[in-house]
């Protein structure tokens, strides 16, 4: 391992979307971020070691995982059981029922259990899908058993549920372009017009209107759709690179969305990704963007 | 802007580095030139490789060895100027039990600023056991700050972890009943010893049982060795000192059965692009120079060398292992089982298993692997090294690989996302990580039988493969090289002739480091290679004659085919695809390949147990019932 340099990795927070300041450890493999929604002070952070779990938006933390539950990629908390924690770790899924203290491991069912995306479904206790190597995963059980639901030949790496309608969830694949399921995840279809010849990283809703979507991936660039993912329009120019680690659309500023190439700055957009403008930092690989309630 | 009404916090998770993305741990050998000169047997002619027999003279030497590590290390330290006193020149001196006041002065200095991970922890756990009654207490309270301060990453590879739980088992220790306030990780001291200790005992479990998944690195060795000698000093716990003492014995022993003259030979988990050629230039010469006596240290004790001189003199190395890595008297075929080190995608095992066969004589050593992508990036699958008076320099060594590279091969063993990780490999130290050139790594398309001192390696490249061919390195320290009108090429190295076969049409191209590369630019195809001593021939032309004379049939589609009987008399019948067959016999790796096989190193599959006998002398580690038990042969 090694890390050099004068700015530190981890986790970063912004309270005006301006300026960050660094929270937690300096760490360099720090992958995903979850809050309780009972509490959003309480974070719970996928990274190398494992989960980190903080209390306190960073204050103080603690890495809640031990050396059997480690490398995890992503992380979802249960917002009708909110002690429920799950998280997707590369052999399987780790489950917590006591808000992050103790972990088992509950990925019963699934082949090929390396994990890169969990979430639980906002409408029943539960219900979660998996972003597994082989295919998306569904338990309605707690994670006590999981089936497939759909295959896939490459690692699904993000899975977001529709803020506006519930039954909606959207998946990017590492080969099996983007994904679409408009019954609760039971089914899923293949949205035309994605590639399937690159590496999707994530894609995302617009909490503010719901036939916008975007996505993202290695040499795909920031694509957007304002027709429900009908059609897709390139709102890469303007990025220094088509290889781009994430992206994100503010739930609360209207055409703002954020994209980070690898290795370069973080660019925010404030017209849909028509024209971009440098953020924060000048060479970064910012592995998540998550928005967290203030209260 | 407006303040945002619903959502106020915001939060990015980046990397901020320049070492963006680091996959694979660096060795970090602090190697400063200057000092070169004034190390003794660095620059002092080899030693002699002849088993020294007065156990008082062995041990006399290996202190001795030992104590020269340490005065060079110290030495580095200049009067006045505190950054030439580093991690490495405290350890030093705190073990000569020198200068501790100034050691204690420049550790709060160097506190302040950590840096490296468990490349950190475990110069500064070696240096807090050390400087236990020398140390101010300032300097103390300065290391104890930063292991609540600073986060050290737990790693991504088994010589990591093996660091890290190691040193945090006896961090935990040296700070006993400490609350999660008190650490870096939020966790208790008692929490942190459990779980170390955990760790380490599964680790243990693996090793033992199914054979370790780093195997045979010509440079973690150290990585391995180097904790173990720390718990087998230190650890309180007796179960842990013991478990300590009998995996460096563990690891030193499955070193020295596949040495030649102190250089560590044939398949290797994991070397790198320097050593590929230059088969002594490695970490894994100081500890045969430490422990065996028999070639000189790599430049700065291989760096990292220097911690375990620290408390050497807390171990002394059973005379069976001494007697295997020096005794080449007779010749010796030695078998084993590995295994590779995690696949989290791409495979449906955790660990798939590695049989490796090397065969040791006093004049060379041929050693392999079954070939396939046991491990990613450094991995090497095969060679012959041959014997020579001086190593340093000395590119003693010939083989060849299907060269391969690929996002499936790292995700297999990463759990980073595909499409960076092949450049960001190449820019963090593995330059020819993805150049055509390269001569260093597995791949999926090559399959190796090895029998004695002959080899037979097949690839098959499908279309979709970076480059279909195979790379051949012939040294510059070949004495001669002959392409025969029979398609062999024969070489001598050293006192070892050699007979090479391509199996397809090749050129030559330049090699940067000298020699030359032999580029056989097609998918299927594969190598030859018989090896003999030279004094079995009266003449080279003898030897040529006699290569020529053997039954060979090649057939290269439609898969690769070799049917060769050996110098050995062996008929051997390989398929690419298939598994080989030896005198009509099919060989059954699953339940031919022991943990160990051979006249010196035995152990079963699952056993636990690993046999140690050299003449009448007998060693054996059982780690069911944490017993070392010796005995001398009647």
């Amino acid at each position: 391992m090694g890390r050099s340099g004068p700015l530190l990795s981890g986790l970063y927070r912004s309270a005006d979307r301006e300026n960050f300041e660094h929270l937690g450890p300096h760490h360099i493999r720090t992958f995903s971020l979850a809050y309780d929604p009972s509490d959003s002070a309480r974070l719970y952070v996928a990274l190398l070691d494992g989960v980190l779990r903080t209390p306190d938006r960073g204050k103080t933390f603690r890495i809640v995982t031990s050396w059997d539950m480690t490398e995890a990629k992503s992380i979802s908390v249960d917002r009708n059981r909110p002690e429920h924690v799950y998280a997707g770790i590369p052999d399987g899924i780790a489950v917590s029922h006591d808000r992050g203290q103790t972990w088992q491991r509950m990925n019963a069912g699934i082949r090929r259990a390396y994990t890169e995306a969990i979430l639980v479904d906002r409408t029943a206790a539960g219900r979660v899908l998996a972003g597994t190597e082989k295919g998306l995963y569904l338990t309605e059980d707690g994670a006590r058993t999981w089936r497939l639901v759909h295959g896939t030949e490459k690692v699904t790496h993000s899975l977001r549920q529709s803020p506006h309608d519930p039954k909606v969830f959207f998946a990017a694949t590492g080969g099996d372009g983007a994904l679409w399921s408009s019954d609760r995840g039971l089914t899923w279809t293949r949205l035309a017009g994605v590639s399937t010849e690159r590496t999707l990283h994530n894609g995302e809703f617009d909490p503010r209107d719901a036939r916008r979507l975007v996505y993202c991936g290695w040499g795909v660039g920031v694509q957007v759709s304002e027709d429900g993912g009908k059609t897709w329009l390139d709102r890469t120019a303007g990025l220094p690179k088509r290889e781009v680690w994430k992206v994100a659309i503010d739930p609360d500023l209207p055409d703002r969305i954020y994209a980070a190439p690898y290795m370069e700055p973080l660019f925010a957009s404030d017209d849909f990704g028509r024209t971009w403008r440098k953020l924060q930092w000048e060479k970064a690989n910012v592995f998540d963007l998550v928005f967290v309630p203030r209260k | 802007m407006n303040t945002p009404s619903r959502v106020g916090a915001f939060f990015p998770v980046p990397l901020l580095t320049r070492w963006a993305t680091t996959l694979v741990s660096l060795l970090l050998f602090a190697v400063v030139t200057a000092g070169l000169e004034a190390q003794p047997s660095f620059t002092a002619p080899p030693p002699a490789t002849a088993p020294v027999g007065d156990p008082a003279l062995r041990r006399d030497q290996y202190l001795a060895r030992r104590m020269e590590a340490l005065r060079w290390r110290a030495a580095m330290a200049t009067p006045g100027d505190p950054t030439k006193l580093g991690l490495a020149e405290i350890a030093a001196k705190l073990a000569l039990r020198e200068d501790a006041a100034a050691c204690s002065e420049r550790l709060i200095e160097l506190m302040k600023k950590p840096a490296a991970d468990m490349f950190w922890m475990f110069p500064v756990t070696c240096i807090s056991y050390l400087g236990r009654d020398q140390l101010s207490g300032e300097a103390k309270a300065a290391i104890r700050e930063a292991w609540r301060t600073y986060y050290p990453l737990r790693g991504d590879t088994e010589n990591h972890w093996v660091m890290y739980y190691t040193t945090m088992h006896l961090m935990a220790q040296l700070w006993p009943g400490e609350g999660e306030d008190r650490w870096f990780n939020g966790k208790t001291s008692a929490e942190i010893s459990a779980e170390s200790r955990a760790w380490l005992l599964h680790w243990m479990e693996l090793a033992t049982t199914i054979g370790q998944g780093e195997y045979d690195c010509t440079h973690y060795l150290g990585e391995y060795s180097i904790p173990m000698l720390f718990l087998a000093t230190w650890a309180q716990d007796p179960e842990m000192r013991q478990r300590g003492k009998m995996m460096l014995d563990w690891v030193i022993a499955d070193f020295a059965v596949e040495t030649l003259n102190g250089i560590y030979i044939g398949s290797h988990a994991r070397t790198d692009d320097t050593t590929v050629f230059e088969k002594w230039n490695a970490l894994s010469s100081y500890f045969a120079w430490q422990l065996l006596g028999n070639c000189p240290p790599q430049a700065s004790y291989g760096g990292w060398g220097i911690y375990f001189a620290t408390v050497a003199d807390h171990y002394e190395l059973p005379e069976v292992i001494y007697r295997i890595g020096t005794d080449r008297s007779g010749a010796y075929t030695h078998v084993e089982r590995k295994r590779t080190r995690h696949r989290w995608r791409n495979s449906d095992v955790r660990n798939a298993p590695v049989y490796k066969t090397s065969y040791v004589t006093k004049d060379y050593a041929l050693g392999s692997d079954q070939g396939g992508l046991l491990q990613p990036i450094q991995q090497h699958s095969w060679d012959l090294t041959w014997a020579v008076p001086d190593p340093r320099g000395v590119h003693n060594t010939i083989f060849s690989v299907q060269p391969f590279y690929g996002a499936e091969e790292l995700m297999m063993y990463f759990t980073e996302m595909p499409d960076y990780m092949p450049a960001a490999v190449t820019f963090q130290g593995k330059p020819t990580y993805i150049a055509e050139s390269k001569l260093l790594g597995g791949s999926p398309y090559e399959q190796i039988f090895q029998q004695e001192d002959t080899l037979i390696s097949l690839s098959d490249v499908p279309a979709s493969a970076p480059w279909k061919q195979v790379n051949g390195f012939f040294s510059k320290d070949l004495a001669l090289i002959e392409e025969d009108a029979s398609g062999w090429i024969f070489a001598q190295g050293g006192s070892a002739y050699i007979a090479y076969r391509p199996l397809a049409g090749y050129e030559w191209r330049p090699l940067e480091k000298g020699g030359k590369r032999l580029l056989s630019p097609h998918a299927k195809n594969g190598t030859l290679l018989q090896a003999a001593a030279a004094n079995e021939f009266k003449t080279w032309d003898a030897f040529k004659a006699a290569i020529r004379g053997l039954p060979l049939e090649i057939t290269l589609t439609p898969t690769p085919r070799v049917t060769f009987t050996t110098l050995r008399g062996k008929k051997i019948e390989v398929a690419y695809g298939a598994a080989p067959r030896v005198d009509g016999r099919v060989v059954d790796y699953a339940g031919q390949w022991k943990l160990f096989a051979g006249p010196y190193l035995n152990g079963a599959v699952g056993g636990r147990i690993l046999t140690m006998t050299h003449g009448r002398l007998k060693r054996v580690l059982d780690f069911n019932t944490l017993t070392i038990t010796d005995a001398v042969l009647p």
